[in-house]
C-alpha cells in the first residue's frame, strides 16, 4: 500500500538537490577545520593524563610522535609533491637541537621565543645555500648528496661538544610562564597544527600545483611558466625550517640528550623519517601523520600492552616490519591508499541507498 | 655617451630589456591584473549568487509542492493503483485454475481412451466425461469466489478513504497556508540576495578605483619614460609575428638547424615541413629557449607592438610574453584532474605570492574563483566539459592531445607553437582537429605555428608553408607552391638516378 504512495510520489515531485550541504559538513571537509580538530584532540588527551586518567609513558611516545611529524610533513612536501629524495634530515635536525642548547646555556637568551626565531633564521639560511649547491642534480645523486652534506653538519656539530647537552628547567619559559615537559606538549601542538594547516594551504593553492607540475613532467613545467630553481629551492627550505623546528622541540621536550649515544643525529633518523611518508602515502598529509604514528608510536602504545610482547620483546620489531611489507606489498600508496579506497566503497554504498530511495537521476 | 647606450640597447633587444621601463612594465601589469581581477570577480559572483538564492527558491517551493500533492490526490492514485492490482491478481488466477484444469482434463481424457480400448461400458465412459463438466464447473466457481474476495476488498477500501474525498476544504486550506508561506520565503530571501549583492559591489568598486587610480599615474609615468627613448622597430615589420634570423642550432658535429631565416605573419597559420630528422623541433625548442641557439636572432613582437628579443628571455619566463606550445609526446601532469591542468597553465597570472598562499588569504580564493571560470569556458570550447574531474591518468590519447591544446590556450596566447597535433589520430579526428585550429585562429586572434607529418592537414589548414631538410630551406610559400617544387619533391620522394 505505501509503496504505491512512494513510486507517485517519486514520479511527480522534484528530486532534493544533491549538493545543498550542512555548514557542519563544510567546516569539517576542508583542512583548517579537520586539523584543528586533531589538535582539540591531542590537548585533551594531555589534559586526561594530567588528570592520572592515561598513563605517562604512552603520553609521552605521543608527544615524541608530535615532534618528529613535524619533520615528516616537511619530508612529505619535498618527497611527495616536489619529488626531491633527501637524506639530511638528521642533519637539520641536529642543527635545531644545538641552537636551542646554545642559546639557553652558552648565549644565556632569556625565555624559549628567541632560540626558535634562530632556529628558524639559521635553518631557512642553510636551507637556501645547500639547496643551491645540491639542486642541480636530480634523483638518488641528491639523496646521495644531501647524505654526505648532513653527515659533514653532524661531524661538525658532534667536534663542538659531544658530551651530553643538559638544559635546566629554570631556563624554560615563555614570556615569564615557566614551562615543564607536561605544558611544552601544548606548543608542540599548536606548532604542529599551525605547519599542518600551512602546508594544506600550500599544496592547494598554485604553488603546490606546480611543484606537482614539476615532479610529473619537467618540460611542461618549464613550460607553463614555473621556475624549477625557485619550487625546488622553496620545497627544501620548507623541509629544512619543519626539520630544524622537529630538533629545536626535541630538545626542549627532553631537556636533555647525549649526541654520542642518540640515535637522533645518526642516518636511521632520516631513513625512518623517509619510512614514515612512505608507509603513510607520500602525498598525503593524513597518511605522513599516521605513518609516523605507525613508526615511532605502535609499539610502545599498543605492542607493549599485549603479554606475548612483553616476554619477547625482539619480537615487537618484527611484527612492526611484517606489517610494514605487508602494507607497502599490496597498498603501494601507503596507508593513505587504504583509507581512500574504504572511502570509494562507502561512497559508492550511498549512492546505490540514493538510486533505491530516489531512482536514477536522468 | 650614456645616451647613446640607451638607444643601442632599445633597438637591439627591444624596449623590455632596459631595467628601470622592465620593472615598470611589471608594475603596470601587475595592477592591470588586479582591475581585471576584481572586474571579473564581481560578475561571477553575482552570477553565483543569482544561482544559489535560485535554487534554494525552487527547493522549497518544491517541497512546498510535494506537501500540497500527498494531500491533494493520495487517495485518487491509491484507488488507481488499487483496482490496477486488483484486475490484474484476478486476471493472475483465472490463468492459473484454466491451466489446472486442462491438466486434469487431459489426464481424464486419457484415460477414457485407455477404457475405449479394453470395451468397458458406455455408462462408465458417461461418468468420467461428465466428471470433466464438474471440474470445469469447480474451477470456474473458483474463480468467480477469488473475484468477489477482491471486489469486496476494493469496496472496503473505498469506505475508508471517504474521509479523503470529503476533506476538500482542508485541501484549500493547506494551500492558502503554502503560498502564503512561499510569498514570505521568497521576500526574505531576495533580502538576502540584495544585501549580499550590494556588499560585493561596494568591495569590488573600492578596490577596483583603488587600483585603476595607481595604475593611471603608472601609465603616465610610462608614457613620459617612453617618450625619451627614441622607438625604433626597424628589425620587424608591423605585421610580422615572429622573425628568425640566420638560425643555426648544432649538437657537436650535427648540424640540427643550419642558417634558417623566415617570419610569421599576424594571424597566420604557419606550416613547418620536411623528413625526418630535419630539424623542425630542434626549431620549436629554440623559438621557446628549451635549446639555446648557436647563432642568429629570434625576435618576436607581443601583443602590445614591443619588439622581444628572445634569446634574452629564460625558459619560464617565454610563456608570460604569450608563446605556448605543445609537445610532440604527450607532457601532461598525470596526476591531478582535467581542470587542474588548465590551473598550472595559468600559473603566471596568479598575482598572489607564497606567503598569501601558505596562510589561504581571500585575494588568493578571489584569483582562483576567476581563473577556474575561465578554465570551464575554455574546457567548453574544447568540448573537454565532461572530462573536467577525472584525472588525467588513464584518458583516452585523443583527449589528452585535445587537453594539451586547451593548456595552451588557457595561457593567453599571442602565437600558439603547435608540436604534431595530428600524430596518433585517425582521419576524422585529423579533419576536426582542422577546423578546430582555424576556430582557434579566429576566436583568440592569435596566429598559429605548426610542425606536421599528415600532409593533409597542413594543405588544408596552413596560409603558408616552409619547407626544411636536414636543417636548411627548401622552399616558403603556399600549398600549391610547394606542391609543384622540385627541390621538396626530391627531398620526399628521393632523386632518380638518371638524372
Amino acid at each position: 500500500m505505501y509503496n504505491f504512495k512512494n513510486e507517485y510520489l517519486n514520479k511527480n515531485a522534484p528530486r532534493p538537490n544533491y549538493q545543498v550541504k550542512s555548514k557542519l559538513h563544510r567546516v569539517f571537509t576542508n583542512p583548517l577545520g579537520q586539523f584543528a580538530l586533531l589538535g582539540v584532540i591531542l590537548s585533551l588527551l594531555q589534559i586526561l593524563n594530567m588528570m592520572g586518567i592515561i598513563p605517562r609513558d604512552i603520553m609521552s611516545s605521543i608527544a615524541f610522535v608530535c615532534i618528529y611529524a613535524i619533520a615528516a610533513i616537511g619530508f612529505c612536501l619535498l618527497l611527495g609533491y616536489s619529488g626531491l629524495a633527501s637524506l639530511g634530515t638528521a642533519g637539520f635536525i641536529g642543527i635545531g637541537i644545538y641552537i636551542l642548547y646554545f642559546g639557553l646555556v652558552e648565549w644565556k637568551l632569556a625565555g624559549l621565543l628567541v632560540p626558535f626565531i634562530i632556529v628558524a633564521i639559521i635553518s631557512i639560511v642553510l636551507g637556501f645555500v645547500i639547496g643551491f649547491v645540491s639542486l642541480r642534480i636530480e634523483g638518488i645523486y641528491l639523496a646521495i648528496m644531501t647524505l654526505a652534506l648532513s653527515e659533514i653538519i653532524v661531524k661538525l656539530l658532534k667536534t663542538i661538544k659531544e658530551s651530553s647537552l643538559r638544559i635546566s628547567p629554570i631556563n624554560l619559559h615563555f614570556f615569564g610562564i615557566i614551562v615543564n615537559k607536561d605544558t611544552i606538549y601544548f606548543a608542540v601542538v599548536v606548532v604542529l597544527i599551525l605547519l599542518l594547516i600551512g602546508t594544506a594551504n600550500l599544496i592547494n593553492s598554485p604553488t603546490g600545483r606546480a611543484m606537482v607540475a614539476m615532479k610529473s613532467s619537467v618540460s611542461a613545467a618549464q613550460a607553463m611558466g614555473i621556475s624549477l630553481l625557485k619550487y625546488r629551492l622553496l620545497a627544501f627550505v620548507i623541509s629544512t625550517l619543519f626539520a630544524g623546528i622537529s630538533g629545536y622541540f626535541y630538545l626542549a621536550y627532553l631537556t636533555s640528550i647525549t649526541p654520542a649515544t642518540s640515535t637522533i643525529l645518526t642516518l636511521s633518523m632520516s631513513l625512518n623519517i623517509l619510512g614514515a611518508v612512505i608507509i603513510g602515502g607520500a602525498k598525503s598529509l593524513w597518511g605522513t601523520l599516521f605513518g609516523t604514528f605507525f613508526v615511532y608510536g605502535f609499539q610502545s602504545i599498543f605492542l607493549q600492552n599485549i603479554p606475548f610482547f612483553q616476554e619477547n620483546p625482539a619480537f615487537m620489531v618484527m611484527a612492526t616490519g611484517f606489517l610494514i611489507i605487508l602494507v607497502v606489498m599490496f597498498y603501494p600508496g601507503g596507508f593513505a591508499q587504504i583509507f581512500y579506497n574504504l572511502k570509494l566503497r562507502f561512497k559508492s554504498a550511498k549512492m546505490k541507498w540514493r538510486t533505491h530511495r530516489y531512482g536514477v537521476e536522468e | 655617451m650614456a645616451l647613446k647606450n640607451k638607444t643601442k640597447s632599445a633597438s637591439q633587444y627591444g624596449f623590455f630589456t632596459s631595467k628601470k621601463i622592465q620593472a615598470l612594465r611589471k608594475k603596470i601589469s601587475f595592477y592591470e591584473a588586479r582591475v581585471t581581477l576584481y572586474k571579473d570577480y564581481k560578475e561571477e559572483r553575482t552570477l553565483e549568487i543569482n544561482e544559489a538564492f535560485q535554487t534554494k527558491i525552487n527547493n522549497f517551493l518544491a517541497k512546498n509542492k510535494r506537501l500540497l500533492l500527498t494531500k491533494k490526490y493520495e487517495h485518487e492514485d491509491l484507488e488507481k493503483q488499487f483496482n490496477q492490482t486488483n484486475k490484474l491478481a484476478i486476471d493472475k488466477y483465472r490463468i492459473e485454475m484454466r491451466r489446472k484444469f486442462r491438466i486434469k482434463r487431459e489426464q481424464i481424457r486419457r484415460k477414457i481412451k485407455r477404457l475405449r480400448k479394453k470395451d468397458v461400458s458406455q455408462e462408465l465412459i458417461a461418468f468420467y466425461e461428465n466428471k470433466i463438466v464438474l471440474y470445469e464447473k469447480f474451477y470456474n466457481q473458483k474463480t468467480e469466489e477469488y473475484r468477489n474476495i477482491r471486489l469486496l476488498k476494493f469496496n472496503d477500501f473505498i469506505i475508508k478513504n471517504q474521509d479523503f474525498k470529503l476533506n476538500i476544504e482542508a485541501v484549500d486550506k493547506l494551500e492558502a497556508k503554502l503560498t502564503k508561506k512561499n510569498e514570505l520565503f521568497t521576500i526574505k530571501h531576495t533580502k538576502k540576495r540584495d544585501q549580499k549583492l550590494n556588499r560585493i559591489n561596494v568591495f569590488c568598486d573600492k578596490k577596483y578605483k583603488k587600483y585603476q587610480k595607481k595604475l593611471e599615474s603608472l601609465r603616465n609615468l610610462f608614457e613620459d619614460t617612453m617618450a625619451n627613448i627614441p622607438s625604433d622597430n626597424i628589425l620587424l615589420a608591423e605585421d610580422v609575428v615572429l622573425g628568425v634570423e640566420n638560425l643555426c642550432m648544432f649538437f657537436g658535429g650535427v648540424k640540427a638547424v643550419n642558417d634558417l631565416s623566415f617570419t610569421v605573419k599576424k594571424g597566420e597559420i604557419f606550416g613547418l615541413i620536411g623528413p625526418n630528422g630535419a630539424g623542425k623541433t630542434t626549431v620549436f625548442n629554440c623559438i621557446t629557449q628549451f635549446n639555446k641557439p648557436t647563432s642568429g636572432q629570434l625576435y618576436y613582437r607581443n601583443v602590445l607592438g614591443e619588439v622581444i628579443n628572445l634569446n634574452k628571455v629564460a625558459i619560464h619566463d617565454i610563456i608570460t610574453h604569450g608563446i605556448a606550445r605543445t609537445f610532440q609526446n604527450l607532457e601532461i601532469v598525470k596526476e591531478v584532474s582535467v581542470l587542474e591542468n588548465l590551473l598550472i597553465a595559468a600559473h603566471r597570472q596568479y598575482q598572489s605570492n607564497f606567503f598569501e598562499h601558505a596562510l589561504g588569504l581571500p585575494i588568493l580564493r578571489i584569483e582562483e574563483k576567476v581563473i577556474r571560470r575561465r578554465a570551464d569556458k575554455i574546457l567548453k570550447f574544447m568540448g573537454l566539459s565532461f572530462y573536467r574531474d577525472w584525472f588525467a591518468w588513464g584518458l583516452p590519447y585523443g583527449v589528452l592531445k585535445k587537453l594539451e591544446i586547451a593548456r595552451t590556450l588557457m595561457a593567453n596566447p599571442h602565437l600558439i607553437i603547435l608540436d604534431e597535433p595530428a600524430a596518433g589520430l585517425n582521419d576524422s579526428e585529423t579533419k576536426e582537429l582542422a577546423d578546430l585550429i582555424r576556430k582557434i585562429r579566429d576566436e583568440y586572434k592569435c596566429s598559429i605555428f605548426l610542425v606536421e607529418h599528415d600532409m593533409g592537414l597542413v594543405m588544408d589548414v596552413c596560409d603558408t608553408i616552409l619547407a626544411i631538410s636536414f636543417g636548411k630551406k627548401l622552399a616558403i610559400g603556399t600549398a600549391k607552391e610547394i606542391q609543384k617544387n622540385k627541390e621538396v619533391q626530391a627531398a620526399y620522394l628521393g632523386v632518380s638516378e638518371d638524372e
